[in-house]
């Protein structure tokens, strides 16, 4: 009887665990079908999902009353959906720098890198290392405004343009405007490499914008348009010119814009956007914050030189046509590019020649911008040397021609012409730089 | 009975320097290694591992460590690395269990309107919460394999302190039924994972089927109440050896994935890019279902 009960005890076990199985497999394959059936759908699906609809967290309920467009915004977010809470980002010690005392606890109004470094840590590294920190800053602000910290920060920025002999002052067109313009104009961009007080840099918001943090506005080219646009430099405009520019008018919609970040490849973008030749990691060249790590000149400068490590820059830059273009292209486009900015260097430091006599002989004022030649004179560099040099390598031939080249020999005409005029004034001789044309 | 020798017949005429047991405890081992090397890339992606990521990293060769001193034990005092196993098994599936629980809350959204709060597309795109089930199926294959069975295919198991258990089936068809979940757990990763992309590649149809057939095979070699015949042992063995093919087959894929069009190696790219390490549990799962066909004599006869 004790054996007969055993053995059906163990039956039972069995049975039971065989049911077990079968549902698992049963569930398994299941999923396994469903899965296939919905395969490639994107990570966000076709509905977006507020992810805070049903929240009962204190900063969601009562924000979603005072301010709700915000809620809304980070309720579709990925950083939400990772329930990366508003007080992971906002929320600080009485005593932290720049903490403001918020229902009963302490918040920054507007968190520091320090706070995205706690889960972007190499993105933050990379970052400090590039234009974008404290150079950015530092060329409305001057350097004498930071900390010994801070500076010894800017100074170990390979690229950030810092010398022992030539400090960086303020701004002189910062220091005219003042504030009440400034803080909507050169500082709405440069702010991007603002130190905050509790002594991290930059404002990773500037691109990744509140609160979506979406990858697909990051990688859109309209993003980096906010502030790299204008006569000064105008890569949105040169951008939409260019065969690459062409290319996401009329195909982005069918791009990839939410693939992996790092493994990137012409499946994803059939061609680029401006983060994907500065900053994705695209076929060989893997991802970088540091928006220099690919650019070989300093076209910037009103004279451009070599970065430091162009060669390696140029490697990593070079890996990222290399998914689309062979290299005779790359080579040669990298050959006469070096010349197009050889050839606006030298038109520049014509210019320089061109205004020397005024210089020597103490026939300019001692205030920038206060007399026309000023203007000239920096518009030929700022502008238009700038503006042929970034088409150039953007290839958009408008911007390299009318918008740069010419205008440059528009304003070395007139540059000319009121040097003269002053010298002559002085009862000095006139200069005679001869006819424009190629310079070697 | 070597069934391995039914198919394979000069397998059963060599004498096995280890046992079944040992053979896959060894194999475990080796797995709480591999994992917790697997877990650290998968884990390291932003550079900022979390507190708890950090549990099977450690865990896994930690865990492979202590299993091969527990082999080393075993040559003079059996029960006390019985003992050491099961308690570095039954971390592993409270590891296992844990990890699937921290993955598939990272795939919900608790705070989202009903009926959006858990969908198959957030299982998709979120950590593979099947995944460190690979932690758990290596316990439950550990324990199995650490405890003796007396006689062999009773389902008898002697435990310390000289008492027993009856467990419902044999180790050997309790085996057949682990390779048929591990393979199950693989297939539905393998799915989820591979569902991000449409299905067009044709070879992604592969880990698919063989997936599937591996499953239904070994579950119904578990399920068999008679002696196993030679064809069942042919096509359970045909089972096995597609997995180990594929699961090669695919890492070799993942690989020339993450390579770029110039086969520059770029290791984020193996990072965040198809997991090369991945398919290798279809091998995996492949010779421990080879293996579970050797004898269960301790002699390895």
């Amino acid at each position: 009887m004790s054996q007969e009960t055993s053995q059906n005890t163990s039956s039972s076990f069995r049975l039971l665990i065989l049911g077990i199985i079968a549902v698992l497999i049963v569930a398994g394959l299941t999923l396994v079908i469903m899965a296939v059936s919905q395969a490639g759908t994107e990570a966000s699906g076709d509905e977006p999902i507020n992810v805070l609809a049903d929240s009962d967290d204190e900063c969601v309920e009562c924000h979603t009353r005072n301010t709700p467009g915000i809620v809304e915004q980070y309720g579709h977010s990925s950083m939400a959906a990772a329930e990366v809470t508003c007080r992971d980002c906002h929320e600080v010690d009485a005593d932290y720098p720049g903490a403001i005392e918020h229902e009963d606890t302490y918040v920054l109004n507007e968190p520091t890198t320090a706070m995205c470094e706690t889960c972007h840590e190499n993105e933050v590294a990379q970052f400090n290392q590039s234009r974008h920190a404290l150079p950015s800053f530092v060329a409305y602000a001057g350097q004498d405004v930071l900390s010994p910290e801070l500076l010894a920060m800017y100074q170990a920025v390979p690229e950030g343009g810092y010398s022992d002999e030539k400090v960086r002052a303020r701004n002189a067109i910062h220091a005219i405007e003042g504030p009440a313009i400034t803080k909507f104009a050169c500082e709405s961009c440069h702010d991007v490499g603002k130190p905050a007080e509790d002594g991290s840099v930059g404002q990773c918001q500037e691109c990744h914008q509140r609160h979506e943090f979406s990858l697909e506005q990051a990688r859109r080219p309209e993003t980096c348009n906010a502030c790299h646009i204008g006569p000064d430099h105008p890569q949105w405009e040169i951008y939409q010119e260019s065969p690459h520019g062409i290319a996401y008018a009329t195909d982005g919609h069918t791009w990839d814009w939410e693939a992996e970040p790092g493994t990137l490849d012409s499946t994803n973008f059939p061609a680029p956007t401006c983060a994907t030749c500065h900053m994705s990691g695209f076929g060989p060249t893997a991802t970088t914050h540091d928006v220099g790590d690919r650019l070989t000149w300093n076209l910037a400068a009103p004279i451009s030189d070599r970065r430091p490590a162009w060669q390696d820059n140029m490697t990593r830059m070079q890996g990222v046509c290399s998914e689309c273009h062979n290299t005779n292209f790359i080579e040669t486009l990298y050959s006469d590019a070096d010349k197009a900015v050889e050839q606006v260097n030298a038109w520049v430091a014509e210019s320089d020649e061109i205004i020397q006599p005024l210089v020597d002989n103490g026939l300019l004022t001692a205030q920038p911008f206060d007399e026309p030649i000023d203007f000239v004179y920096f518009n030929l560099w700022h502008h238009w040397g700038r503006t042929a040099k970034f088409g150039t390598w953007m290839q958009g031939a408008d911007y390299v021609q009318w918008h740069g080249a010419y205008e440059m020999l528009h304003e070395r005409a007139e540059l000319i012409e009121i040097v003269n005029d002053k010298l002559e004034e002085a009862g000095l001789e006139p200069i005679d730089p001869g006819p424009p044309g190629p310079i070697e | 009975m070597n069934y391995l020798a039914t198919v394979f017949p000069k397998a059963g005429q060599r004498r096995l320097p280890i046992s079944r047991d040992q053979a896959m405890l060894l194999m475990a081992a080796f797995n709480e290694i591999m994992l917790g090397l697997d877990t650290l890339l998968a884990h390291v992606l932003n550079n900022t591992i979390r507190p708890r990521e950090w549990i099977p990293i450690i865990f896994g060769p930690a865990a492979g460590i202590m299993l091969l001193v527990a082999g080393l034990i075993a040559l003079r005092n059996r029960k006390t690395a019985t003992w050491l196993a099961t308690a570095v098994f039954l971390t592993s599936i409270i590891v296992g269990v844990l990890g699937a629980y921290f993955h598939l809350i990272r795939g919900t959204l608790p705070t989202a309107p009903l009926g959006s709060r858990i969908t198959l597309n957030l299982l998709v795109w979120a950590p593979p919460f099947l995944a460190p089930f690979a932690f758990a199926g290596i316990g439950v294959l550990g324990i199995s394999a650490a405890w003796e069975e007396v006689p062999t295919g009773s389902g008898l198991l002697k435990l310390p302190f000289g008492r027993t258990v009856q467990m419902p089936y044999s180790k050997t068809r309790a085996y057949f039924f682990l390779v048929s979940l591990g393979t199950l757990v693989a297939l539905v990763s393998s799915a989820l994972d591979h569902s991000r992309h449409p299905w067009e590649n044709p070879y992604l149809w592969l880990p698919l089927v063989v997936g599937v057939f591996a499953t239904a095979v070994s579950a119904g070699m578990g399920a068999l109440n008679r002696e196993l015949t030679t064809e069942d042992v042919t096509i359970y063995v045909t089972a096995m050896v597609l997995l180990i093919v594929v699961g090669m087959v695919g890492a070799y894929f993942h690989i020339q994935a993450d390579l770029t069009s110039q086969s520059t190696i770029v290791p984020e790219r193996f990072l965040r890019g198809a997991p090369f390490m991945s398919p290798l549990l279809y091998s995996n799962m492949g010779i421990v279902g080879l293996l579970a066909l050797l004898s269960p004599q301790e002699n390895g006869r």
